[in-house]
């Protein structure tokens, strides 16, 4: 809502600063978004006194003269009007000053006399059309004073951002009584009653209402033998602050009435409404299936089942509320108009404006709701101004029709309430001193306050919204700041919601940096992880979805990640470690809502940190995503998992697994497949896991951890190496190391794997062809002595022979 | 040449011998050849015997001091040369402390989590759970039960994402889904009212999703904490305090609060929150656009309707709410001038918080 100060100041009595206005707006609920100027400012122009007038030596027509504007010399000026005495208060544009036509006064010798500046008419400072002489001030006018303040030429328009439960805001005077409130006023409600004369309205029109929920109150005027033509001056000023630009002047009255008492008005040809008997019928229903109507902007508009119109004997004459037909728009021809003043249920105009993509002042004021009480005062307001504008005589009474009317509700309001809710110690004559200024009436009662709320303020139907009115205006700067005790409450973090904070912080310090991607996924990348669904899987799909990269919720955290690789890559950062924390949704036939699935992925790509002068780099791979696994897992002291050879399609086959907890596979781990790399235009390797974080927290919650003594008797340690087919897993080996240890056998620990160069001559090879060797470091330790290599022999020989049996190898000499 | 003399003259000739040695090796040789088995002292003490009684005291004397001189001597000269040796050591190993350190690389948490750990510190401090909920909402829980009318404009598919209902429930709104992407945390709020008894203390963080076109001031997606208290005698005051209390510690308890009435569906009365400038103090400069005040949260006291929704008697129990975005506090922390930062994943910016 823009705000014009100058009009403002015509209905209140605003005697502070305008800065000081914008705080005491924005304190009370009314934010001013913006001010602008507006306005001459006629810099330069100040009041000036003629002191003497004497006639140019060389030029019959000129004048010269003495005239003081408050400086210490009086200024001399050379002068061509005539209709000024000496003593005479006048505008004048001192040297430097450029006026509204461009001219940019100069010191300038006339005739032989130098002139100091100009004395000015109306039509020179743009405020008239006289042009025939200087514009006379009142003896009144103070010399010196810039001529555009003393005039009130310059103008400040408050931009007001009006929440949605303000539809009163919407208007002048609504702004005006509000301020008049905050600042602690009056104010003025603008009125006006025509004088009217002939046939009565209701001999020329006839109002009939199909349904009252959806026009509560239809009310039309006649005014005749109107003369269009363009509007005054101040009409224009007015209308073109509050953003609206001239029409003609009746259409221009109804828009200022609008902005004035916030009432949309429509002024329709008469002469052109279909009649009968020379009596027009207006009739406000529903449009019928297949009806159409040419709106004022010349479009054609198809209309649906509940889009309101007002129509006369042969249809469609206007969209309710929202925008007049073109067929009786008022045009320079119109001489007799008929004036609507009218209230439609915001509801219905929302829908046809938002369906129609039709946005007026109008529309956005009935969305909002408007006061239906106010028709009629703004149908008298709006005809007396066209009458006094546009000429034409006002029809004797107005054709109301108003099946909606309403008693006003009257409300209960306790000051205990009051307090309880804000925290302040108001009495009763408090709460009531500030509400009477919002126009409520508040009566006290035995026990509590009856507001009787009126019409303006249809957001008032609680005792809460009461409450909010005397927080705002008591000011939430006056209400004591404190603390809820509140017994009986637990705070904190739950043991999940520590969990995943510790996985997180694991992560880190592995050294991986936690990214945040969209949620949104792209159902092409189905095809690009070659990822295949389960049969009862289905992505989750948007309706309304911004792109078709963003058409699904995504399903995976993978592509996510790709891409986060991706954008790093192209800007020549080779080295990404990343982890997310999200949600995957899925969902099936047969479901309402997804499935939301917390995951944990990750992909990492080129080195821990570039290669140093003391560290080697070294391309990340399989193993540095499993040792992040691994770390991860013994942050949670989840022992029972495992990882198990297999073939995901975005993974490189054989290097691939899954990831398995207590039996179920919770996740995966590999690297990225090539085809996978190309289509995300990711250089590889890059290493990838996904897993399911409510299987790591399952896992974390068994843990059971339980003091064991740390050893106090040194160990022997023994290495061996044992060759075995190159299909036999390190798992296999050291889990038959570990059943056949015994019970000294403390740790197992693989320490080297050995293979051939593939191809090698078999002089250079030192092992059998299909065969690897992996040497192992044993640790025996009893709890209670120390152990010596012959106490571990026997064992270790037994060992020996079971684990060569078992995995079918033979021990590397 | 008395068998003192020659005791005097290999004395002499030993004493000089281990002021030569270089190293401790030699010094060890030195050692061998005078004090070992075979060594020219050991071979003249082993002599000893054939000596008379009357020379043997004198020369017996003798022998000791000299070997006493020599092990004294070897000694001393052992401790130098070992001296020098770690000292040479030392030199060697003396490095240019200016070149880099080894180091493991740190992860970085994004700087939104960051942010939104630290507002759950601050009200985990004061007593709150931390709460969740689903990202797919039901209109219900999104907008009816927080005190929605029907034709808000927010469930306008402009500006609302809507999920497609495999429920085959086509009863709600023939033709359009009841499914949608939360549009706020608030739903949370109502899902804790629904299975929680007061007193309610809790914050919701989460991600949040609405119909922008992503540029430098708006994601489709971004990053809420919500705040709800339920509790007997709950007022506007202890929000304000509470609220006070949360911008000192996040931002430092220079700055100033102010509270300015609003308009929100499921609060009343409801307010925006604006803390002063950080650069001008509250006096107005460009970083805050003249205004002396940044916006930072929205609040209120819950409305009524809510807990009509929810079952809570409204008037035995009153509480507050509070909302505020992450991205945005992010912003005016660090001066991030485009919010698609914090989803490309340039890990250069995430290094930077
Ligand atoms: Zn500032």
């Amino acid at each position: 809502m823009r705000v014009s100060l100058k009009w403002l100041k015509d209905l209140v009595d605003v005697a502070l600063p305008v800065e000081d206005l914008c705080d005491r707006l924005d304190m009370t609920g009314t934010k001013v978004e913006a001010v602008h100027s507006l306005g001459a400012t006629l810099e330069g122009v100040v009041i000036g006194r003629v002191l003497t007038k004497e006639q140019h030596p060389d030029a019959d027509k000129l004048s010269y003269c003495s005239v003081d504007i408050g400086a210490v010399e009086p200024l001399k000026i050379v002068c061509g009007a005539t209709n000024f005495e000496a003593g005479d208060r006048v505008p004048v544009a001192c040297v430097g000053a450029t006026l509204p036509n461009g001219l940019t006064i100069k010191r300038a010798k006339l005739r032989g006399l130098e002139s100091q500046g100009m004395m000015c008419s109306p039509t020179e400072l743009g405020v008239g059309g006289d042009a025939s002489g200087l514009l006379i001030l009142p003896s009144t006018a103070p010399v010196g004073t810039p001529y555009a303040e003393y005039a009130g030429l310059a103008d400040s328009v408050l931009e007001l951002e009006v929440t949605p439960n303000r539809p009163d805001c919407l208007s002048m005077l609504g702004v005006a009584r509000e301020v008049a409130a905050v600042i602690g006023t009056d104010f003025e409600t603008p009125s006006g009653t025509p004088s009217e004369s002939g046939e009565p309205a209701s001999d020329a029109v006839r109002v009939s209402i199909a349904e009252s929920e959806l026009c509560p109150r239809y009310t039309a005027r006649v005014i005749r033998g109107v003369k269009i033509g363009p509007s005054p001056d101040w009409l224009v000023e007015r209308i073109t602050a509050a953003g609206t630009r001239p029409v003609n002047n009746v259409v221009d009255v109804t828009n200022y009435v609008m902005y004035e008492l916030g009432q949309p008005l429509h002024a329709f040809d008469l002469g052109k409404l279909g009649s009968a008997d020379g009596v027009a019928t207006i009739t406000v229903r529903p449009a019928a299936p297949g009806e159409t109507i040419r709106t004022l902007d010349g479009q054609d508009r198809g209309l649906a089942g509940d889009t309101l119109l007002i129509c006369d004997s042969s249809g469609p004459v206007a969209l309710a509320g929202v925008m007049g037909g073109e067929s009786t728009e008022v045009s320079e021809g119109t001489t007799d108009i008929l004036l609507e003043a009218a209230c439609f249920d915001p509801r219905s105009i929302s829908r046809t404006s938002r369906r129609l993509g039709l946005i007026s002042e109008s529309s956005l004021r009935f969305e909002r709701g408007v006061d239906p009480d106010l028709a009629a005062r703004a149908s008298d307001r709006a005809a007396a101004l066209i009458a006094e504008v546009a000429g034409g005589v006002v029809a004797p009474g107005i054709v109301d029709a108003y099946p909606g009317e309403k008693p006003l509700p009257e409300l209960t309001l306790r000051a205990d309430r009051v307090n309880a809710i804000l925290g302040t110690a108001l009495a009763s004559a408090d709460v009531v001193a500030l509400l009477e200024p919002l126009g409520l009436g508040v009566v006290a009662a035995d026990d509590a306050l009856r507001v009787t709320v009126p019409s303006f303020r249809p957001d008032l139907e609680r005792e809460i919204d009461l409450v909010e009115e005397v927080a705002r205006l008591h000011g939430l700067e006056n209400i004591t700041s404190t603390r809820p005790g509140g017994r009986e409450r637990i705070g904190g973090r739950t043991s999940a919601q520590r969990t995943r904070a510790r996985i997180a912080a694991t992560l880190r310090s592995a050294g991986l940096d936690e990214h945040i991607g969209y949620s949104f996924g792209d159902p092409a990348d189905l095809a690009r992880l070659s990822w295949d669904l389960a049969s009862d899987e289905t992505l989750v799909e948007l309706i309304n979805p911004m792109s078709e990269e963003q058409a699904v919720m995504r399903w995976t955290l993978v592509p996510s990640l790709l891409r986060a690789v991706s954008y790093n890559q192209r800007r020549g950062v080779p080295d990404v470690h990343l982890y997310e924390m999200g949600t995957a949704f899925l969902t099936a036939q047969g479901r309402k809502q997804p499935k939301e699935r917390l995951m944990l992925a990750g992909a990492l790509t080129g080195s821990w940190s570039r290669p140093g002068w003391n560290s080697p780099g070294g391309t990340l791979d399989f193993f540095d995503g499993k040792g992040v696994l691994e770390t991860v897992m013994e942050s949670l002291h989840a022992d029972r998992w495992q990882v198990r050879e297999s073939a995901r399609a975005w993974l490189q086959p054989g290097r691939s697994a899954d990831v398995i907890v207590a039996g179920d596979v919770v996740g995966w781990l590999g690297e990225a497949a090539p085809d996978v790399l190309d289509a995300f235009e990711v250089t590889g390797p890059v290493v990838l896991f996904e897993i399911s974080v409510a299987a790591l927290l399952k896992a974390a919650a068994r843990a059971s951890i339980l003091y064991r003594d740390v050893p106090r008797f040194p160990a022997v340690t023994l290495d061996i190496a044992l060759v075995v087919d190159e299909a036999v897993t390190a798992e296999r080996v050291t889990s038959a190391l570990r059943s056949a240890g015994g019970s000294l056998l403390e740790s197992v620990r693989l320490f080297d794997v050995y293979r051939d160069v593939p191809g090698a001559p078999d002089d250079a090879r030192r092992l059998p062809v299909g065969k690897k060797s992996l040497a192992f470091s044993l640790v025996y330790r009893a709890p209670d002595r120390t152990l010596a290599d012959e106490d571990v022999r026997p064992a270790y020989e037994k060992l020996v022979r079971k684990v060569c049996g078992a995995v079918n190898g033979e021990v590397r000499s | 040449m008395t068998i003192i003399d020659d005791l005097r003259a290999l004395e002499t000739e030993a004493l000089a011998a281990v002021e030569s040695a270089a190293t401790s090796e030699a010094l060890e040789t030195t050692r061998v050849g005078y004090l070992g088995k075979k060594g020219s002292l050991t071979a003249i003490l082993r002599g000893l015997g054939a000596l008379s009684r009357e020379e043997r005291p004198e020369v017996g004397r003798v022998s000791n001091e000299v070997r006493t001189a020599l092990e004294s001597a070897l000694e001393a000269k052992r401790a130098a040369l070992h001296g020098a040796a770690r000292e040479s050591r030392i030199a060697a190993e003396a490095v240019d402390v200016t070149l880099p350190g080894r180091r493991w690389p740190v992860g970085k948490q994004h700087v939104l989590h960051e942010i939104v750990d630290e507002i759950v510190e601050i009200f985990a401090g004061l007593g709150y759970q931390i709460a969740e909920g689903p990202e797919v909402e039901l209109d219900y829980y999104n907008f009816t039960a927080l005190n929605h009318p029907p034709d808000h404009p927010a469930r306008a598919l402009q500006d609302t994402f809507y999920v497609r209902d495999l429920s085959g429930d086509r009863a709600v709104v023939e033709g359009e889904s009841d499914v949608l992407l939360r549009t706020h945390t608030s739903p949370v709020q109502v899902h804790v009212m629904e299975s929680q008894k007061p007193p309610i203390y809790v914050l919701a963080p989460g991600k949040v999703y609405r119909r922008d076109v992503a540029d430098p001031s708006h994601l489709p997606q971004f990053t809420q904490i919500e705040g709800l208290v339920v509790d007997e005698g709950i007022t506007f005051g202890d929000l304000k305090g509470t609220l006070e209390h949360f911008v000192h510690q996040m931002f430092g308890p220079k700055r100033r609060v102010r509270l300015r009435p609003h308009f929100f569906p499921f609060t009343e009365p409801s307010a925006e929150v604006d803390v002063s400038c950080a650069i001008c103090g509250g006096e107005g400069c460009r970083s805050c656009g003249g205004e002396g005040w940044l916006e930072i949260l929205g609040c209120g006291m819950v409305d009524p309707n809510v807990f009509g929704h929810v079952g809570i008697d409204p008037e035995r129990y009153t509480g507050f709410a509070f909302g505020m975005g992450a991205e945005r506090i992010a912003g005016l922390k660090y001066g991030v001038p485009d919010l698609r930062l914090f989803v490309e994943g340039d890990t250069r910016f995430m290094h930077q918080f």
